[in-house]
Formats: structure tokens, C-alpha cells, sequence
């Protein structure tokens, strides 16, 4: 029970893990406003779901609006060369009380009300225990798959490029910045996609649920990279999927087991942050530990 | 007329000091042009080079590319016309995509599409223009840019820069980290790239034997100003040491002199020579 909750949601949360590879990793660019664009996703997902619309499109709806807050933060940064980290917290914020707007109430309940991923697991006649498994493993490895298939393309190869050297990409005749708005765009629509999910998933959403997103994208990632040491695209994107799958589970674990040692739910964040810290700080640590100075 | 370069002056506010890069410079390139420029440190060579490709605004002037007007042009839009490539090779290309993306990525300017980067056929274009370099690196398509020597990048980022035949290529110092022997090959390269392709080329260098040996034209700039603009029958009478005498005539001291001609062999030690005849004289 334990390892299918957590590979469920290691699942859905690994569409928001692609997205802040996108940002993070793809576009060197730090985006905050994943905080704000989770809760959106599940905002917009959640109210079109209780308005009666097809759970799927109220999917598709939390991804475009995930979109549209990623083509906010990308116009900060570049048409209003406003710095990159201020540019997503500044979105982020706007979008708390967006979201509070949009539901009209601090949270929605959307229990017993139909779910995208019920609807696909039925139509493929799965096993109910199974139903959520497959489900999102669907929409993340679709999405992965498209993902990977992106970067490949002319315009996703100039997005890597972006990330690594925009003058470059400059001298080819293109305008980097409408590659980085592209770029947050479809990073926040995952991400957007993936609170669609969860609040489908767990039957509520709520406007706080986007706190640590951020963190938990990041931990994901940097796990994925730790346990896979990927030298390809391919790679890269599956240690986001893996990464996610594994912070998932070892958070489960830590809440099931770690009241021994005087754990409680309150020091998640706390603990997350500190797994991203050692991850972040490993490189510096191992150089001074060698007796380099930095 | 490829470049035409009217009376652009540029200054720069350094604190509550004025610094005039660029002073109501003219400069004409025909096509097929080859044109060295060289000049002391601070004479405006890379604010020129920079004004041309649309980094600075001028002050004052236009500037105008294969006959239209540039000058408010922002730089994504003149790449078209122009190739250019920085003396640091990490500053031409991605790093993290290999030597075929790379290429691939220059193949050509401005629209990107949704198709995929590498086809069969954009692999035997790609894997022919890089065996023209006679490196190796065909062999080496599929591996990381980043894990390539700076010679080796360097050449690629020239192969790059000329792929797309632009109107109008710019080189800034572009072999001086270079160690000797790969500066002298990427210079090679360089050559026989342009001649080949027969491009229109403005190629500022520090060192004046390189000057010299190279292109069809030479433009000495001081203080912003073109001060020397040698064509093809002058500039092969001209020695090093012409050269170290007219940059003393407009006031270049030796110690500034004796910066710009670090080259490698000759030109350190005639520099010296041109300083101990000073002594004699
Ligand atoms: N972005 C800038 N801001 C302020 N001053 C600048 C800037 N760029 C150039 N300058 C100044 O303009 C003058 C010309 O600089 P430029 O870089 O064009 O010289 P250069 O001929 O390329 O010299 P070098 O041989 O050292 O490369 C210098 O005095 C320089 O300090
Ligand atoms: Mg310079």
C-alpha cells in the first residue's frame, strides 16, 4: 500500500518534477512561481470539474492555465528585465489570491465527483486497485515521451540552447527571450497539469497545497540525477520520473516510520529542504573534504 | 557595398567621465573584403565590431548592411546578414549538445520549426562541412562540445559562424587564447574558409604580422578614430616595423605598444628591436 500510494503520486507529482527540469535544468532559469501555478492548475481543474465539465478537459484546462502563468513570469523576465527569481515570486504571489478568486473559498472538495484518471483507467479496463497507477503513469510517461520528442525538435534544441548560452542563440537570428517565455510556458503548464491531477487524485483542492513545490521539484530532480548520473536527454528526463517516484516513497517512509525517532508531518518541509541542501552543497562539501579551496 | 559605416560615434558614461569609443568613424566594405583591423587597447576596435552587429546603438551615424538600414535594428535581426565569432571559444557555442547539434543549430538563421533537429540529411551536410576542417571532429558528432580542446571549438564555432554564407563576417580576436600552434591553425582555417566561400570579413587581431599576411585591406583605429586604411598594393610593402612607427606618430606609447605586439615569436622581439632603435634615435 505504502509503495503504490507513493509510486502514485511520485507519478503525478513527476509531471510538475519535468516541468522545474525544464525550468531549472533545460533553461537554467530558478522559476519560484511553480508555487503558485500547482494550485492553480488544481483551482481551474477543480471548479470546471464541479461546473459539470469533463474531467479531462478540466485537466487540459489547469494545464493552459499553468501556461498562461509561466508566459506571465517569462514577460517579467525579459520584456521587463525584471530578475528571474523576483520575476516567478512575483507571479507566485499574484496567483494566491488568483487562485482564492477562482475557487471563491480557501479550498474545494471534489469528492465523489468524476476524475480523469478514474475515466482512463476504466476505458482500458484496469484492475480497481490499480486504477490510479495506471492512470498517471499514462499521463507521465505521455508526457515525458512528448517531452523528449520536444527537446529533440528544432525549437526544443534552441531552448537547450537558451539555457547554455543565449548569445548564441542571438547570433543564429533568434530572439532568446521568446524562447525562455516558451520554455516557462510549457514548464508551468506541466506543472499546472500535475495540480489538475492532484486535486483529482486526492479529491480536494486546496489554495495552500502549492507551499514547497518548489522544493519538492527540486529534490526530485536532484535525486533523479544522484541515482541515475544521466549523460543523455532521455536520461535526464527519466531521472525526473524516478527522482519524483523515490522522494515520494522515502517521504512516505519517513512519515510512517519516522515517529520513532520523533518525526511529525510538520518537519517534512524541513527535512525536504535539508535533502535538497545536502544535494546542492555536495559539490563544495566534497572539495573542501579533498582540501580545496573554493 | 557591404557595410557602410557613416560617421558613428559612440561614448560611454564611466562614472562622471566621458569615454569616447568611437568618433565619427567611417568605414566602407566592398564585397569579398577581407580587412584587418588592429589598434592599440582601448582604441574601439570591439565597440566597432559591436556597434556593426547591434550590441551598442551609436551616439551618432548609421549603420548600413547590403544596403539597408541597420542602425536600429536589434542584434537577432542583423545575425542574418552577419557571422561573427568571440575570441573566447566557449562563448560560440552550447556546451552540452554535441558537435552535430550544434551545427545543426547553425545551419540556419531566425524561424525554428517543430521537426526534428538532426535528419538523415541534415547529418551528411553536417557531417561533410566538418570533415572541410580536417580535424577529425566528423568522427566526433555525437560527442559533447564541452569535451572538445579550445582549438577544436574554436575552429567549430568559425565552421558555424560562415555556415549560413553571411553577408558579412566579424572576428574578434578570435585565435588569441589560442595556444600558438591550434591560434595558427583556426587562423588557417579562418583563410581558407573566407576565401573559399569568398566572404566579406572584418577581422580585428593584436597581432600586426598577422595583420599583415591576411586579407586584402588593413584599418589601424586610435581613439576611436581610423587612423591607417591600407589597400592591397600598400599593405604588402608594409613591414611590422612601418607599423610600430606609425603607431608611435599618433602618440601610442611604447608600453602600450609593446601590449599589442605580444604576439608569439617575431613581433614580441621586433616590437623590442622598434624600442631599442627609439633608444638610438
Ligand atoms: N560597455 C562599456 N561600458 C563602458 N565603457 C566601455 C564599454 N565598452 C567599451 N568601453 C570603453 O570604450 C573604449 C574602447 O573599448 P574597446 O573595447 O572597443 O577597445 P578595443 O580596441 O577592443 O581594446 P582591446 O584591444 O583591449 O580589446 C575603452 O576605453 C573602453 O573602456
Ligand atoms: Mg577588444
Amino acid at each position: 500500500m505504502l509503495v503504490l500510494h507513493a509510486a502514485e503520486q511520485g507519478l503525478i507529482y513527476g509531471l510538475m518534477a519535468l516541468g522545474v527540469y525544464l525550468s531549472f535544468r533545460v533553461l537554467a532559469f530558478p522559476d519560484l512561481s511553480v508555487d503558485g501555478t500547482l494550485p492553480l492548475g488544481a483551482a481551474v481543474a477543480g471548479i470546471l470539474i464541479l461546473r459539470g465539465v469533463h474531467p479531462l478537459w478540466a485537466g487540459l484546462a489547469g494545464a493552459g492555465a499553468g501556461a498562461l502563468a509561466g508566459t506571465l513570469t517569462g514577460v517579467l523576465a525579459t520584456r521587463l528585465r525584471i530578475p528571474g527569481l523576483l520575476a516567478g515570486v512575483l507571479t507566485m504571489i499574484m496567483l494566491y489570491s488568483l487562485n482564492l478568486r477562482i475557487m471563491g473559498r480557501p479550498n474545494l472538495s471534489l469528492l465523489g465527483k468524476p476524475s480523469a484518471l478514474v475515466y482512463l483507467a476504466q476505458g482500458l479496463g484496469t484492475p480497481r486497485a490499480y486504477e490510479n497507477l495506471v492512470a498517471v503513469g499514462i499521463f507521465a510517461l505521455v508526457a515525458a515521451g512528448l517531452l523528449l520528442l520536444f527537446l529533440h525538435t528544432e525549437v526544443g534544441a534552441t531552448l537547450r540552447a537558451v539555457g547554455q548560452n543565449p548569445e548564441l542563440v542571438r547570433t543564429l537570428g533568434t530572439n532568446p527571450h521568446n524562447f525562455l517565455i516558451l520554455g516557462l510556458a510549457l514548464s508551468n503548464g506541466l506543472v499546472g497539469l500535475a495540480g489538475a491531477l492532484v486535486a483529482q487524485y486526492s479529491g480536494f483542492a486546496d489554495v495552500g497545497m502549492g507551499v514547497g513545490t518548489i522544493i519538492a521539484g527540486l529534490a526530485s530532480v536532484i535525486v533523479g540525477e544522484i541515482l541515475l548520473r544521466p549523460q543523455s536527454l532521455l536520461a535526464a528526463v527519466a531521472a525526473a520520473l524516478v527522482g519524483s517516484v523515490v522522494y515520494r516513497l522515502a517521504i512516505s517512509v519517513a512519515l510512517r516510520y519516522g515517529a520513532v525517532l520523533g518525526f511529525t508531518a510538520s518537519d517534512l518541509r524541513l527535512l525536504t529542504a535539508l535533502v535538497v541542501l545536502g544535494a546542492l552543497a555536495a559539490p563544495a562539501l566534497r572539495a573542501a573534504w579533498k582540501g580545496e579551496t573554493p | 557595398m557591404i557595410l557602410e559605416v557613416l560617421k558613428v560615434t559612440k561614448t560611454f558614461a564611466l562614472g562622471a567621465e566621458r569615454v569616447v569609443a568611437l568618433e565619427d568613424l567611417d568605414l566602407f566594405l566592398d564585397e569579398g573584403d577581407f580587412a584587418t583591423v588592429i589598434g592599440s587597447n582601448g582604441a574601439g576596435k570591439t565597440t566597432l565590431l559591436n556597434v556593426i552587429a547591434g550590441h551598442y546603438r551609436p551616439d551618432r551615424g548609421r549603420v548600413r548592411l547590403a544596403g539597408q538600414d541597420v542602425t536600429r535594428w536589434p542584434v537577432h535581426r542583423r545575425a542574418y546578414f552577419i557571422g561573427r565569432v568571440f575570441q573566447d571559444p566557449l562563448q560560440g557555442t552550447a556546451a552540452h549538445m554535441t558537435v552535430a547539434e550544434n551545427l545543426a543549430l547553425a545551419r540556419k538563421k531566425g524561424a525554428r520549426a517543430l521537426v526534428p533537429l538532426l535528419t538523415a540529411r541534415r547529418r551528411r551536410f553536417i557531417m561533410e562541412a566538418v570533415a572541410s576542417l580536417e580535424m577529425g571532429l566528423e568522427r566526433r558528432l555525437s560527442e559533447k562540445v564541452a569535451h572538445l580542446s579550445g582549438g577544436e571549438r574554436q575552429a567549430l564555432t568559425v565552421l558555424m559562424a560562415i555556415l549560413t554564407r553571411p553577408k558579412l563576417l566579424l572576428l574578434d580576436e578570435h585565435t588569441a587564447a589560442l595556444d600558438p600552434a591550434n591560434a595558427e591553425k583556426v587562423l588557417v582555417i579562418t583563410e581558407r574558409l573566407v576565401a573559399e566561400q569568398q566572404l566579406t570579413t572584418l577581422m580585428v587581431t593584436h597581432r600586426m604580422d598577422q595583420a599583415l599576411a591576411v586579407g586584402n585591406r588593413l584599418i589601424m583605429m586610435h581613439k576611436g578614430r581610423i587612423v591607417l586604411d591600407l589597400g592591397e598594393q600598400e599593405k604588402r610593402r608594409f613591414r611590422v616595423e612601418d607599423l610600430v612607427g606609425l603607431f608611435r606618430k599618433v602618440g601610442v606609447s611604447d608600453d602600450a605598444l609593446l601590449l599589442t605586439a605580444n604576439g608569439e615569436g617575431g613581433i614580441g622581439t621586433m616590437a623590442e628591436e622598434a624600442k631599442k632603435q627609439a633608444h638610438l634615435l
